[in-house]
C-alpha cells in the first residue's frame, strides 16, 4: 500500500482554473499536484480512470493531466470517451507518460490528446505547458463571452426591428427564438392561413376638414395609439398604418391556433377602448367618430415585399382585400365578418348583436360572401 | 542531480513530500524482491516502469535509471541482471543522503 493513499482529492489554492491530475502513482501525483498548486492553481486528483471520468462528469476540470498506464481503465480509454463526449470533447487533456515512443503518441493523438508530457517530469515543462493550455482557455473562454454578447444584440436588434410590427412581448419570444427557428421577416415569402383585420375612421373626413394639421396629427396619434395597443394585447402583428386605416393580421408571424378568436377579442378592444377617445372628441371637437372594423380568414402571402431602397414586411391576398371592402361598408362601432371566419367565433358572439347581410358581392369581386355584422359598441366578456 | 550515488539534491519546495516518497520506495523494494520470486515479470516491468516515471521527477536520477534496467532486464528475461538491479536499488537507498536546494 503506497503511503500517500490516504491524500484524496484536495484543493487549497484560490483559483478559478481547475486542473484534475490522473495517476496511479500517488508519489506522481502529489509531486505534480505541488508543482501546480505552487503556480496558484486549484488541484484535484483522481487515482484511477473510472474515477477520472467520474469526477469529470460530476465537476468538469479546466484542464486535465492523465497518465496513461493505469490499471483498469488506461488513460487512452479515459482520453478516448471525454474527447467523444460533447459535453466534455472541449477539456484539454495532457497525457503524462513515460511511453517515449512514437506508436503511443500516436495512440494519443487518436484518442483526442491535446498535448504530451514525458515522464520524468520537468518542472519547467509542465508549467510552460499548463501555462499555454490556460491561456488558451482563457482565449477560448473571452471568445465565448464576445460570442454571448453578440447573441445579446443580435436578438436585442431583432426584438428592436420586430417592434415595428408587432408587440413588445410577442417579439421577446421571436428574439428568444430566433435560433431556433431563424428570422421569421428575413425569410423567403409563403403562402399561408391567415386572419386579416383592417379597421379605420369613421368620420375621419370631417375630422379633417374641420381641423388644422397639428390637431389632426394629435388625434391621429392618439387614434392609432389606443388600436395598436388593443392589437398587441392579443398578439397581432401590424402590416399597415395608412390614412386612417390599420391593417393587423394574426397567424402570423407564428402559428396562433386560435388566431380567428384573437382577431375577434382585438376588434371588441378597439371598438372599446377608442369610446372614451371618440367622447373626448365628440365633447371637445363636436365630432362623430367611431371605427368601422372588416374581417376575413383565409390563404395569403406573406413575406417582405420592396426592393433594394425599401422593402416592408407585407400581407397580400383575398383575406386581405375582403376585409378592407369589409372595413368600408362597416358602420361605427360595426364589426363586419366574412362567413366562414365567423364560424369560428361564433361561439363568441351574443347571439343579439348579430345581423346576418347575406351574401354580399364586395366591389372588384365576381363572387359573392356570406357577411356578418355585429355590433361591438360594448367591451364583451370574451 | 546526483554528484555521486549517495549524494542527491533535490528542490527544497517537495522537502515535505520526500519521507512518504521514501518509504514507499523502500515497500517498492520489498514488492520487487517478490514479484522476481514468483517470477511475475510483468510486475517487475509495470515497477520498473513507474520508477523510471517518478524517480527523476523528484530528483532521485537513479532511480529512474534503475527503473530502466529492470524493464530492460524483464524483456531479455534475465533474473540476474534483475536481482543485481533490485539490489543496486536497495543500496542506493540505504546510503544516499539528500541535500535539499
Amino acid at each position: 500500500m503506497n503511503d500517500r493513499a490516504a491524500a484524496g482529492s484536495t484543493a487549497d489554492a484560490p483559483a478559478d482554473y481547475r486542473v484534475l491530475v490522473v495517476d496511479d502513482d500517488l508519489d506522481m501525483v502529489a509531486f505534480l499536484a505541488r508543482l501546480l498548486r505552487d503556480e496558484g492553481l486549484k488541484v484535484e486528483t483522481a487515482g484511477d480512470g473510472a474515477s477520472a471520468l467520474m469526477q469529470v462528469m460530476t465537476s468538469p476540470p479546466d484542464l486535465i493531466l492523465l497518465d496513461v498506464m493505469m490499471p483498469g481503465v488506461s488513460g487512452f480509454d479515459v482520453c478516448r470517451q471525454l474527447k467523444g463526449d460533447e459535453s466534455t470533447a472541449l477539456i484539454p487533456i495532457v497525457l503524462v507518460t513515460a511511453l517515449d515512443d512514437s506508436e503511443s503518441r500516436v495512440r494519443g493523438i487518436e484518442a483526442g490528446a491535446d498535448d504530451f508530457l514525458s515522464k520524468p517530469v520537468k518542472r519547467e515543462e509542465l508549467i510552460a505547458r499548463v501555462k499555454t493550455l490556460r491561456r488558451l482557455h482563457d482565449t477560448r473562454k473571452e471568445l465565448e463571452s464576445r460570442r454571448l454578447a453578440a447573441e445579446v444584440q443580435r436578438k436585442e436588434a431583432i426584438r428592436q426591428a420586430f417592434s415595428r410590427y408587432i408587440s413588445p412581448r410577442l417579439a421577446d419570444r421571436i428574439a428568444e427564438a430566433a435560433g431556433e427557428y431563424g428570422d421569421p421577416f428575413q425569410g423567403r415569402a409563403q403562402r399561408t392561413s391567415v386572419v386579416a383585420l383592417f379597421a379605420d375612421l369613421r368620420g375621419f373626413t370631417r375630422l379633417t376638414e374641420r381641423n388644422d394639421v397639428g390637431t389632426v396629427v394629435a388625434m391621429l396619434n392618439e387614434y392609432f395609439a389606443v388600436l395598436t395597443e388593443a392589437a398587441y394585447q392579443h398578439d397581432g402583428t401590424i402590416f399597415n398604418m395608412a390614412g386612417d386605416s390599420l391593417l393587423v393580421g394574426f397567424n402570423v408571424p407564428f402559428p396562433q391556433p386560435d388566431a380567428a378568436e384573437r382577431a375577434w377579442r382585438t376588434a371588441l378592444e378597439m371598438v372599446a377602448r377608442f369610446e372614451p377617445v371618440a367622447a373626448s372628441w365628440r365633447e371637445r371637437h363636436g365630432l362623430e367618430v367611431g371605427v368601422g372594423i372588416g374581417m376575413c380568414a383565409g390563404d395569403a402571402i406573406i413575406g417582405n415585399v420592396g426592393s433594394t431602397h425599401y422593402a416592408s414586411y407585407t400581407i397580400i391576398g383575398n383575406p386581405v382585400n375582403t376585409a378592407a371592402r369589409l372595413m368600408q361598408m362597416a358602420a361605427a362601432g360595426e364589426v363586419l365578418v366574412c362567413g366562414p371566419l365567423f364560424e369560428r367565433i361564433r361561439h363568441l358572439v351574443p347571439a343579439g348583436r348579430v345581423a346576418i347581410r347575406g351574401d354580399v358581392t364586395l366591389r372588384g369581386k365576381s363572387e359573392s360572401i356570406p357577411v356578418f355584422a355585429v355590433r361591438a359598441e360594448a367591451r364583451e366578456n370574451a | 542531480m546526483t554528484k555521486n550515488i549517495h549524494t542527491v539534491i533535490i528542490a527544497k519546495d517537495l522537502a515535505d513530500l520526500i519521507p512518504v516518497f521514501i518509504r514507499n520506495r523502500q515497500k517498492e523494494i520489498e514488492t520487487l524482491r517478490t514479484a522476481l520470486a514468483a517470477g511475475d515479470f510483468e510486475q517487475l516491468r509495470q515497477l520498473g516502469h513507474r520508477m523510471r516515471g517518478v524517480g527523476n521527477s523528484y530528483g532521485f536520477a537513479m532511480i529512474s535509471e534503475v527503473g530502466k534496467q529492470l524493464e530492460d532486464g524483464v524483456k531479455g528475461g534475465d533474473k540476474a541482471a534483475i536481482a543485481a538491479c533490485i539490489g543496486e536499488y536497495a543500496d542506493f537507498l540505504d546510503k544516499m543522503q539528500i541535500v535539499y536546494e
